[in-house]
């Protein structure tokens, strides 16, 4: 937060605004992070103690690695997108409903500048989840990193598409079932079948080929492929329609914010 | 509360506060909230919008601070184009709106602090600012509470700190006396009224005719998206041919029958 702070540098009163925009998000889920850092950390090593200690032992080995090393790097990345998704559509619908939201929209602050604050408050969130959850699994069952050139934009990209998708879907969301509804019945059954749990080549047909229609497969894979080196996908080319897809995302919510889509009358 | 961050315009060349050409707003909806509204603010004003529930008050005040986007028609704050030139109009802009629109996340302090912030005022400054505004609107002690569990009131004089903040040159105020209790609207005029003093603008929109009579240097009725009449308000009496302000409102609005006049 200090480096943030306006009193040590000299900042030009656009970087003051985009400053304070990031900082009303940051505060907001500080304030309440046994909620937003506490809850989704405690999930995690939940996964990690049913699949890795209980069931772990039984699954034995997968592509050469322990059941929980080669769950892990799809936890860690489920981490940083649910956290930025939530965190972001949350934010966003919350304000919307008090009309609080018009306290920044009234403000000189562009199109832009709101959507890229809005966007890494959720952004830092699940990285903070992630990171933790990374040094968590690091100390108890120890997991590589192979490709830090791949898995640090991989889980870029993924944390800002993830906090994108957030943004959209706060502001199109009337009320909190809206936001439930994307998470629980399309977010969270794409990430479970995304492969976050099992390697998609020991699925049977036509399982294994669905799996290949789901765009977090191919996240996931790119995830595991920077921690473990291990790879089902061309790794080259999902990080190239990943950095396409988020580009795109960003230009459509840019586009929304620009028009005051649902967030202007 | 005098004006540092904004050079003060020539004296010669000086724009009006407000300006306010053929404003035209319809929703999606196809409903016309403003149907051609010109109107024009001087600096130092204290200027007063009077029209039932409806009449386009909000919408209007809504286009100028960017929370609706004009069908067509121009706005100007301080001579810069609303729309397009929005950083600085909306800058030279404080709003007190309707609704105690606050941040239950936040402080007291927080939500001044980081509203200063985007309007780009330093850290120092912004401190100094926090700390006289709550104090000069009874609410220091407060400081690190949540916005939530402030009453009605005390959030009412928090909203139009906030507004103060940045120290705006032009001062929206929508409905700011609604449901609140007698000391605090006259606590909230004595200092509106001082502030007006010290060079700031006021646009004050409200249900209460004594309130505008009180406060206002003129007076404009609005009603069905028209702009139908301004003036003082002795003027605006002698338009419509009555006693007084509350005589003409109620021509306005095609309910002369219920004037105090005629009550036995």
């Amino acid at each position: 937060m200090s480096a943030l702070s306006s009193g040590r540098f000299t900042l030009t009163p656009a970087q003051i605004r985009f400053a304070s925009l990031l900082r009303r998000e940051v505060a907001r889920f500080m304030k309440i992070k046994r909620q937003t850092i506490g809850a989704p950390l405690l999930e995690t090593f939940l996964y990690i103690s049913v699949f890795g200690a209980a069931l772990g032992s039984r699954v034995g080995r997968l592509h050469g690695f322990d059941y929980v090393v080669f769950v892990v790097p799809g936890l860690i990345m489920m981490a940083w997108a649910t956290n930025a998704f939530s965190n972001n559509s949350s934010s966003i619908l919350q304000q919307k409903f008090l009309r609080a939201i018009d306290d920044q929209l009234s403000s000189p602050a562009s199109p832009a500048e709101l959507l890229l604050a809005f966007t890494l408050g959720g952004f830092l969130r699940g990285g903070l989840v992630a990171v933790l959850t990374f040094a968590a699994a690091s100390a108890l069952v120890g997991v590589p990193v192979h490709h830090p050139e791949v898995l640090l934009p991989a889980l870029f990209l993924v944390g800002f598409f993830f906090a994108q998708l957030g943004v959209l879907i706060g502001v199109r969301a009337e009320q909190f079932d809206d936001v439930s509804f994307a998470q629980t019945f399309v977010l969270q059954p794409l990430l479970f079948l995304g492969g976050v749990f099992y390697s998609a080549s020991l699925l049977p047909e036509p399982f294994e080929t669905l799996t290949h229609i789901n765009p977090i497969y191919y996240m996931i894979g790119l995830v595991r492929y920077g921690f473990l080196g291990y790879s089902e996908i061309n790794v080259a080319l999902a990080l190239g329609v990943l950095t396409l897809a988020t580009a795109a995302l960003f230009a459509v919510n840019l586009k929304l914010f620009r028009s005051g889509y649902k967030l202007r009358a | 509360m005098t004006d540092v961050k904004t050079p003060a315009p020539a004296a010669a060349a000086a724009p009006p506060a407000l300006e306010i050409t053929d404003l035209v707003k319809r929703y999606p909806t196809g409903t016309e909230a403003l149907r051609g509204v010109s109107l024009s603010i001087g600096s130092g004003e204290f200027f007063g919008l009077l029209g039932p529930n409806g009449a386009g008050k909000s919408t209007l005040i809504h286009c100028t601070t960017g929370l609706a986007a004009p069908t067509s028609g121009g706005i100007r704050v301080f001579g810069h184009d609303a729309v397009d030139g929005y950083t600085e109009a909306r800058a030279a802009v404080g709003l007190a709106p309707q609704d105690l629109n606050l941040d239950q996340f936040l402080t007291l302090e927080e939500t001044l602090d980081f509203h200063g912030g985007y309007f780009g005022m330093r850290k120092q400054d912004r401190r100094e600012r926090v700390s006289e505004l709550l104090e000069a609107f009874s609410l220091s002690e407060k400081r690190h509470d949540r916005t939530r569990s402030l009453s009605g009131g005390m959030k009412r004089r928090l909203i139009l700190a906030r507004a103060l903040m940045h120290r705006p040159r032009l001062l929206i105020l929508d409905e700011p006396t609604a449901g609140v209790d007698v000391e605090l609207r006259l606590e909230l005029w004595h200092y509106v009224q001082r502030i007006n003093a010290e060079g700031t603008t006021i646009l004050l929109t409200t249900h209460y005719l004594e309130e505008a009579e009180q406060l206002c240097d003129r007076i404009a009725f609005i009603n069905g998206g028209q702009l139908v009449a301004s003036g003082t308000s002795p003027e605006l009496a002698a338009r419509f041919g009555v006693a007084g302000l509350e005589d003409a409102y109620l021509e306005l609005v095609g309910r002369k029958e219920l004037s105090r006049g005629l009550v036995a």
